[in-house]
C-alpha cells in the first residue's frame, strides 16, 4: 500500500519537526553571530538550562500520559524552600534532600490521586494545588527570604567534568534512563498507551489509575529534584521561587515536539525543549537585541511550532484521505482512467 | 408532570450553593470582624477583585466551547500599559485610549482564536503562548515610553480615575454597577441569543454542529475575542482604580479567573455552564480573598483558600459522578444522588 | 431446556446464570441466563439499548453484575476486572477498534503482556501470523491502517491472549464487503480451532452465514436461544419485535403504485465527481423517495456530504430547481431547502446535552428570532415534531443523550427537516434503532414523501430501499452502477448491483 506510507512517514517525524525546526533556527542564529555556536556558549546554554530540564523531564511524563500538571512551579518552590531552610540551619544533606524528594512525592499524590482516583480534570486539579502549594511557602517561609547558605552547598552546582556541570550531567543521564523507562520497561509503554487512548488502554487490563498518578508523582519529583537544583544554582530562595516555571516548562515540551495530546513525544524533546528556552534571552543578546523580548520570542516560537505542527498534520491526514477514498474508485473501476488521471 | 419542576431545581441547584456559600461567607467575616458588614466595605470590596469577576464571566464562553484560556492576565497588562504609554507618551485623550485599549485586547483575542479555530491546535498551547506573547509585547510597549518601566505610568486625569474609584450615592461603587451590567449582558448573549446557542452546541458536537450548518470556526474564534474585550476592559478598570499603568497587573489572575468559572459550574470539557454560575462563584472567591485579608490574613496566603475550594468544590462534584461513589451513597442515604439525577436529567 | 444443567456449564467457556445489572433506576440486564461453548458461533441480536454492550461489558469485567451467577471456563467469577478476564482467555474487539494510533502495529498487539519479554512476543506473533495467513506489516504505525486492518489487529491482539472466547461487537458495520468476507473466513477458522465467538449484530443475514447460535435479546432479557438451523428469519424478526406489537401490519400500506406526475427534477447531479465517488448522474423528483442503495464504504456518504456542501466537489455540478450550487457552504444548501440526517448519529448528528428542543431547532437558528433566540417558537416548533413523530420524550427539557437510539433518530430526522423544504437526504436513518422504531420511521418517511417532499435514501439495507423507494439507484466503489425503476426494484437484484455482480446474485436471505 504505497499511498499510506506517506502518511508513515509524517506520523513517524512527527515528534522531531518540532526538533528539527529549532536546531535550524539556532544554526541560524549561528551563522550571523559564529560566537553563538561556541563550545563554551553552548555549554553555557546547556548548563544554565539544568533547572528547567528537570523540570521538563518530569512534566514530560505526566504529558505523554495524555495529563497535564500546572503545580510544577509551586512543588519547585516549596522543594527549594524545605531543603534551602534544613541546609541553612545545618541539617544533613541527605536529610534535605529526603525532605525535598518528600514534598516531591506528597504534591505528586494528592495531583495524582484527584486526577485519576477523583476524575478531577487535571489542569484544574493541578491548578488548584498549585495555589495551595504557591500560599504554603509564604506560610512556611513566614514570606521571608532564605539565604545564608553554606558555600559549600552552592559550590556543588559550580563543580564538573570540563566545562559540563555535574548537575547538567545528571539532567542527561536521568533524561537517558528516563528515556529507556519509556521505551523499553513495561511500565513506561503502559504509560504511553494511557495518553494515546485511555479506552484502549483499560480494555487491555492496563493499569491506568495507577500509571496516571506514578506519572504525576514522578513529575512532581523532579520538580522537586529541580528545586534543589535551584537552591545550589541561585544560592537563596525567595517565596515567588519557581513562579511560572510551570508555564515555561510546559512550553519547552511543546517546543521540544511532545504532543498535548498525549501519547507523542520522547524525553529527548523535552530536554531539548528545555534548553532553547533557557537560552532563548542568550540568543537575544547575541542578536543585540534587549532580553526583555524574551517572552515575546517564546511565544511567536510556541505559536509558530504547534500551528506549523498542526498545520502539516493535518494536510498529510487530509491527503491521506482522499487518496484512500479516490483509490477505491480507481481501484476496481478498471484501473486508472479519469480518476486516477486528475489525482496526480 | 413531575419532572419539570424538579429538573429546574437541579438546573438551579449549584446556584444556589453559590449563593449559600457566600451568604456564609458574609455571616462568617461579619462576624470576625462587624466592620466588614458595612455596606461601604462590603459593597466596595468588589473594586479589589472587579477584574476576576469581568473577565471570568467572559472566559465562561470559552470553556462552555470547550477550550481553555490562560492569556487573560497577559492582555490585561498589555492593554494597561498601551493604555498609559498612549496618554503619557503621544498625549491622545484618555477615552479614546480607552478605546484603542479594548481594541488591542479584541486584537489579541482574535489572534489567539484564530489559532484555535483554524488550525486546531490546542487552546491551552495557544493561550499558553498568547501569555508569552502579550507579556511580552507589553514589556516592549514600554520602551516606548520616558518612563522607566519598572515605575509604571500614573498621574491620570481625574475623571478616569474617578470613574473607577466613585459610587453612587456614596455607597454603591461604579464598578459594582458595572459588573452588575456586564452580568445581565453576559447571560442574555449566551442564554437568550442565537449566538449564545451556537456557542453551547459547538461545545457539545463540534462535528455535529458543522452539519446544521453552524460556522464553528468563527463561533469558536469569537468567544476569545470576548474573552480579550473582557481582559482589556478589565486591565483599564484596573489601571484607572489604581492610578497606575503596569505591564503585569494581571499576572497572578489566571488561578482565579478560571477558579471562578470551573467553581460556577462550567466544565472545562466543554458544553454546559453559565454565566449566573460564574458571576456567583467569582463574588465568593473574591469576597474569601477580601475577608480573609480584612480578618488580618497576609495576602500572600490568599492562593491556599482559594486553591483549597476548587479543589474542595470539583472534588465533590466528580467524585458525586463517580458510578462507585454514588452507589455507596445511594446506599447510605437510600435515596437517589445529585449525581444521578443529573445523569437522568 | 438447559437452565438447570449447571454440571454442563463446566465444559462451557462462558455460563451466565440470572445475570442482573441497573444503572440507577434503570434496569438494564433482569435475569440472563447465557451459554456459550468451545467452537460455537452465538449470534447475538437485539436493538440498541437491549442490553447486549452492557452483558459483554460484565463479562470483560468493565461492569460489575449486581446479582446472578457468572462462570468463566468453569471457574465461578463474583467479580473481576479487565486484566482477570483477559487472563482468563476472554477478547472483546470493540465496535471502533480502541488500538494505540500513535504505535506500531507489533507495540499494539503486544501492548498489556505482564510476563513475556518483547523478543519471544515478536517471535509469538511472527507465528501466529504465519499460521493464519495473514500478511501485515508488524512496523506500521496503527493510526494508518483501515478500520478492517484495525479489526484484525484487535483479534490478533486477542489470539496472542491465548483468548478461547472473543466477542465481536458489530465487526461487519465499517467493513467493506470484500472485508467482510474475509472477516467471516476468519471466524471460521477461528471456530475450527475451538474459540468460542460471540457475535454481536444487526444484520440479521449474518447470522444465517456464520453463527451456530443465536440468542436474542429485548428489554435486558434473551427471548430467543436456539441453534441456527432451528430459526427461521421469521422467527428472528419475531424475536426482535415487542410483544404486543403486530409485526409490520401496523405500518401503512404502501401507497397505490399511482405514477408519479413527472414534474422538472427537483435535484440534479451531472458527471459529479469528489472524493470517494466519481461520474454520479441522477435526479431526484419532488414527491418521490429515491433510494440510494450500496455497501458501507460504496461512496455514498461521500456523495451525501458533498451535496450538504461538508466536501468539495473535484468536477461536475449540482442543480436545484435548475439552479447551481455546486460548493455551496452547508448552511447556503440548508438554506436552499436541504437536509441532511447523518450517517453516523453520535459523531455528527446528536448533542447529547443538549434538551430535545435545542437538539430540534439547531438547523433552523437563522430563522428563530433575528438576535435574540424565539424560545417560544423553539418550543413550538420541537413539540410540533414531537407529536407527529410520536417521539418518546418526557419532556421538551430532557437530555438528548437519556433517549433511546430511535427516539434520537427522530429529534435528528425533524432538525433536518426544519430545513429541508425541497429535500430531505437520509443516510441509513435506521442504522441501530429497535425495529418499532424502525417502523415509525418508515411512516414518517412515507408521510413526507406524500406531502410533497423528495427524499434520497441511502441505506446499505436493501429490504429498507425496496420498502420505502419508488426508484432506486445503486452504487458500487464509487460508481453509480445501475438504476432501477419503480417496478423493477427487488433485494435480489439491489443486492447484486451493489455488491458488483454483473447478472443476477444468488445470495438470498
Amino acid at each position: 500500500m504505497p499511498k499510506s506510507n506517506l502518511l508513515r512517514r509524517f506520523a513517524k517525524s512527527r515528534e522531531f519537526t518540532a526538533i528539527a525546526f529549532i536546531v535550524l533556527l539556532f544554526l541560524g542564529v549561528g551563522l550571523y553571530k559564529p560566537n553563538f555556536l561556541s563550545l563554551q556558549n553552548i555549554m553555557l546554554c546547556l548548563n544554565g538550562s539544568v533547572v528547567y530540564t528537570v523540570a521538563a523531564l518530569g512534566i514530560a511524563l505526566v504529558i505523554i500520559c495524555g495529563e497535564i500538571d500546572v503545580s510544577v512551579g509551586a512543588t519547585l518552590g516549596m522543594a527549594a524552600a524545605v531543603s534551602a531552610t534544613m541546609i541553612r540551619d545545618g541539617q544533613p544533606w541527605a536529610l534535605a534532600i529526603a525532605a525535598a524528594l518528600g514534598v516531591g512525592v506528597l504534591v505528586g499524590l494528592v495531583n495524582g490521586l484527584g486526577v485519576a482516583v477523583v476524575g478531577i480534570p487535571s489542569i484544574i486539579c493541578t491548578l488548584g494545588v498549585n495555589g495551595i502549594v504557591r500560599g504554603l511557602i509564604y506560610v512556611y517561609s513566614n514570606g521571608k527570604w532564605i539565604e545564608n547558605l553554606p558555600f559549600a552547598f552552592k559550590a556543588l552546582a559550580q563543580g564538573g567534568v570540563g566545562e559540563l556541570t555535574y548537575f547538567y550531567l545528571f539532567a542527561l543521564v536521568a533524561m537517558a534512563l528516563l528515556h529507556l523507562c519509556l521505551r523499553r520497561t513495561r511500565r513506561g509503554r503502559y504509560l504511553a498507551a494511557t495518553g494515546d487512548n485511555v479506552g484502549g488502554a483499560v480494555l487491555l487490563g492496563i493499569p491506568v489509575v495507577a500509571t496516571k498518578v506514578i506519572s504525576f508523582v514522578a513529575c512532581s519529583v523532579f520538580a522537586a529534584i529541580g528545586g534543589l537544583l535551584y537552591v545550589s544554582r541561585v544560592g537563596f530562595v525567595t517565596p515567588i521561587a519557581g513562579n511560572g516555571y510551570e508555564m515555561k516548562v510546559i512550553a519547552a515540551c511543546v517546543l521540544g515536539g511532545i504532543s498535548l495530546s498525549g501519547g507523542v513525544g520522547s524525553m529527548l524533546g523535552a530536554a531539548v525543549g528545555a534548553a532553547i528556552m533557557a537560552s532563548i534571552s542568550r540568543v537575544l543578546v547575541f542578536l543585540d537585541f534587549p532580553t526583555d523580548y524574551d517572552n515575546t520570542i517564546t511565544g511567536i516560537l510556541l505559536i509558530t511550532v504547534v500551528v506549523a505542527d498542526a498545520l502539516l498534520q493535518r494536510r498529510a491526514a487530509e491527503q491521506a484521505r482522499r487518496l484512500r477514498l479516490n483509490a477505491k474508485t480507481a481501484a476496481r473501476m478498471g484501473g486508472g482512467e479519469k480518476g486516477g488521471e486528475r489525482l496526480a | 408532570m413531575p419532572k419539570r419542576p424538579r429538573l429546574k431545581e437541579i438546573l438551579l441547584r449549584w446556584e444556589v450553593a453559590l449563593l449559600v456559600l457566600l451568604a456564609l461567607e458574609i455571616v462568617v467575616f461579619g462576624g470576625i470582624n462587624p466592620k466588614f458588614l458595612r455596606p461601604r466595605v462590603l459593597f466596595g470590596s468588589v473594586n479589589d477583585f472587579m477584574s476576576i469577576c469581568v473577565v471570568s464571566l467572559m472566559v465562561t464562553f470559552v470553556l462552555v466551547t470547550g477550550g481553555m484560556d490562560i492569556q487573560s492576565g497577559a492582555i490585561m497588562g498589555l492593554t494597561s500599559i498601551v493604555v498609559g504609554v498612549v496618554w503619557n507618551d503621544l498625549g491622545v485623550n484618555i477615552w479614546l485610549t480607552c478605546l484603542l485599549g479594548t481594541m488591542v485586547g479584541a486584537l489579541c483575542g482574535a489572534i489567539s482564536g484564530f489559532f484555535v479555530a483554524y488550525t486546531g491546535v490546542q487552546s491551552m498551547v495557544v493561550t499558553l503562548g498568547g501569555s508569552f506573547l502579550y507579556s511580552g509585547l507589553a514589556l516592549a510597549v514600554t520602551k516606548f515610553s520616558a518612563t522607566e518601566s519598572y515605575k509604571g505610568i500614573s498621574g491620570f486625569p481625574k475623571d478616569f480615575t474617578q470613574f473607577a474609584k466613585g459610587r453612587v450615592f456614596d455607597v454603591i461603587p461604579n464598578q459594582l454597577i458595572l459588573f452588575l451590567v456586564l452580568i445581565v449582558l453576559a447571560y442574555l448573549l449566551l442564554h437568550r441569543t442565537k449566538y449564545g446557542r451556537r456557542v453551547f452546541l459547538c461545545g457539545i458536537n463540534r462535528a455535529a454542529a458543522e452539519y446544521c450548518g453552524i460556522n464553528t470556526r468563527q463561533v469558536v474564534m469569537s468567544t476569545y475575542i470576548l474573552s480579550g474585550l473582557s481582559a482589556s476592559l478589565a486591565g483599564i478598570l484596573l489601571t484607572a482604580y489604581l492610578g497606575t499603568a503596569k505591564t503585569d497587573l494581571g499576572k497572578e489572575l489566571t488561578l482565579p479567573i478560571i477558579t471562578a468559572v470551573v467553581l460556577g459550574g462550567t466544565s472545562n470539557l466543554g458544553g454546559s455552564g453559565g454565566v449566573l454560575g460564574t458571576a456567583l462563584a467569582a463574588l465568593v472567591v473574591g469576597i474569601l480573598r477580601f475577608g480573609l485579608s480584612m480578618a488580618g490574613l497576609n495576602t500572600q496566603y490568599l492562593d491556599i483558600p482559594v486553591g483549597a475550594l476548587l479543589v474542595l468544590t470539583v472534588t465533590v462534584r466528580f467524585g458525586l459522578m463517580n458510578p462507585r461513589v454514588s452507589a455507596l451513597l445511594r446506599r447510605a442515604l437510600g435515596k437517589k444522588t445529585a449525581a444521578e439525577r443529573r445523569g437522568s436529567a | 431446556m438447559e437452565r438447570d444443567e449447571r454440571a454442563a456449564s463446566a465444559e462451557a467457556l462462558v455460563s451466565l446464570r440470572g445475570m442482573r445489572k441497573a444503572f440507577g433506576q434503570n434496569m438494564v440486564l433482569r435475569s440472563v441466563d447465557l451459554d456459550l461453548a468451545p467452537g460455537q458461533v452465538l449470534a447475538l441480536i437485539g436493538g440498541n439499548g437491549a442490553g447486549k454492550s452492557t452483558l459483554m461489558k460484565i463479562i470483560m469485567g468493565i461492569y460489575t453484575h449486581d446479582a446472578g451467577e457468572m462462570w468463566i471456563a468453569g471457574e465461578p467469577i463474583a467479580q473481576h476486572k479487565p486484566a482477570q478476564a483477559l487472563a482468563r482467555g476472554v477478547y472483546l474487539v470493540p465496535q471502533e477498534p480502541m488500538l494505540f494510533p500513535n504505535m506500531t502495529v507489533e507495540e499494539n498487539i503486544t501492548m498489556g503482556f505482564q510476563h513475556q519479554k518483547r523478543s519471544e512476543l515478536r517471535a509469538r506473533l511472527r507465528a501466529l501470523l504465519e499460521q493464519m495467513g495473514w500478511r501485515m506489516d508488524v512496523a506500521r504505525k496503527a493510526d494508518s491502517l483501515s478500520i478492517a486492518e484495525q479489526q484484525l489487529v484487535e483479534i490478533l491482539r486477542g489470539l496472542m491472549r491465548n483468548a478461547r472466547v472473543l466477542i465481536l461487537d458489530e465487526p461487519t458495520s465499517a467493513l467493506t464487503f470484500s472485508e467482510v468476507q474475509s472477516l467471516f473466513r476468519t471466524i471460521v477458522d477461528l471456530k475450527q480451532r475451538g474459540i468460542g465467538i460471540i457475535y454481536i449484530t444487526h444484520r440479521l443475514n449474518e447470522v444465517f452465514e456464520i453463527a451456530t447460535h443465536v440468542a436474542i435479546m429485548r428489554d435486558g432479557a434473551i427471548t430467543l436461544y436456539d441453534e441456527v438451523h432451528g430459526v427461521t428469519h421469521d422467527m428472528l424478526v419475531k424475536g426482535l419485535l415487542p410483544p404486543d406489537s403486530k409485526g409490520g401490519e401496523t405500518a401503512p400500506a404502501r401507497p397505490a403504485q399511482q405514477a408519479p406526475v413527472r414534474q422538472e427534477p427537483l435535484l440534479q447531479a451531472e458527471h459529479l465527481s469528489g472524493y470517494g465517488f466519481e461520474d454520479v448522474s441522477f435526479c431526484v423528483y419532488p414527491g418521490e423517495v429515491l433510494g440510494l442503495a450500496g455497501v458501507v464504504g460504496a461512496g455514498r456518504t461521500e456523495l451525501a456530504t458533498t451535496l450538504i456542501g461538508r466536501d468539495r466537489a473535484r468536477s461536475g455540478r449540482v442543480l436545484l430547481d435548475g439552479k447551481d450550487i455546486t460548493g455551496l457552504s452547508t448552511r447556503a444548501v440548508m438554506d436552499r431547502g436541504l437536509g441532511y440526517v447523518a450517517e453516523d448519529r453520535f459523531l455528527h448528528g446528536i448533542f447529547r446535552i443538549a434538551d430535545v428542543a435545542a437538539n430540534t431547532s439547531a438547523g433552523a437558528l437563522p430563522c428563530l428570532g433575528r438576535v435574540f433566540l424565539d424560545a417560544k417558537a423553539e418550543r413550538e416548533m420541537a413539540a410540533e415534531y414531537v407529536d407527529s413523530f410520536h417521539t418518546k420524550v418526557v419532556s421538551l427539557r430532557q437530555m438528548l443523550g437519556a433517549l433511546s437510539g430511535g427516539n434520537q433518530q427522530k429529534v435528528i430526522i425533524a432538525r433536518a427537516l426544519s430545513t429541508a423544504q425541497r429535500l430531505l437526504i437520509l443516510d441509513e436513518p435506521t442504522r441501530g434503532i429497535d425495529a418499532g422504531a424502525r417502523r415509525d420511521v418508515y411512516a414518517i418517511i412515507r408521510r413526507l414523501k406524500a406531502e410533497g417532499l423528495a427524499i434520497l435514501l441511502i441505506s446499505s439495507d436493501m429490504e429498507e430501499i425496496v420498502e420505502l423507494s419508488d426508484r432506486a439507484i445503486t452504487m458500487f466503489c464509487g460508481r453509480l452502477n445501475r438504476t432501477f425503476a419503480r417496478g423493477e426494484i427487488d433485494q435480489d437484484r439491489l443486492m447484486a448491483a451493489a455488491f458488483g455482480v454483473p447478472k443476477e446474485g444468488e445470495r438470498g436471505a
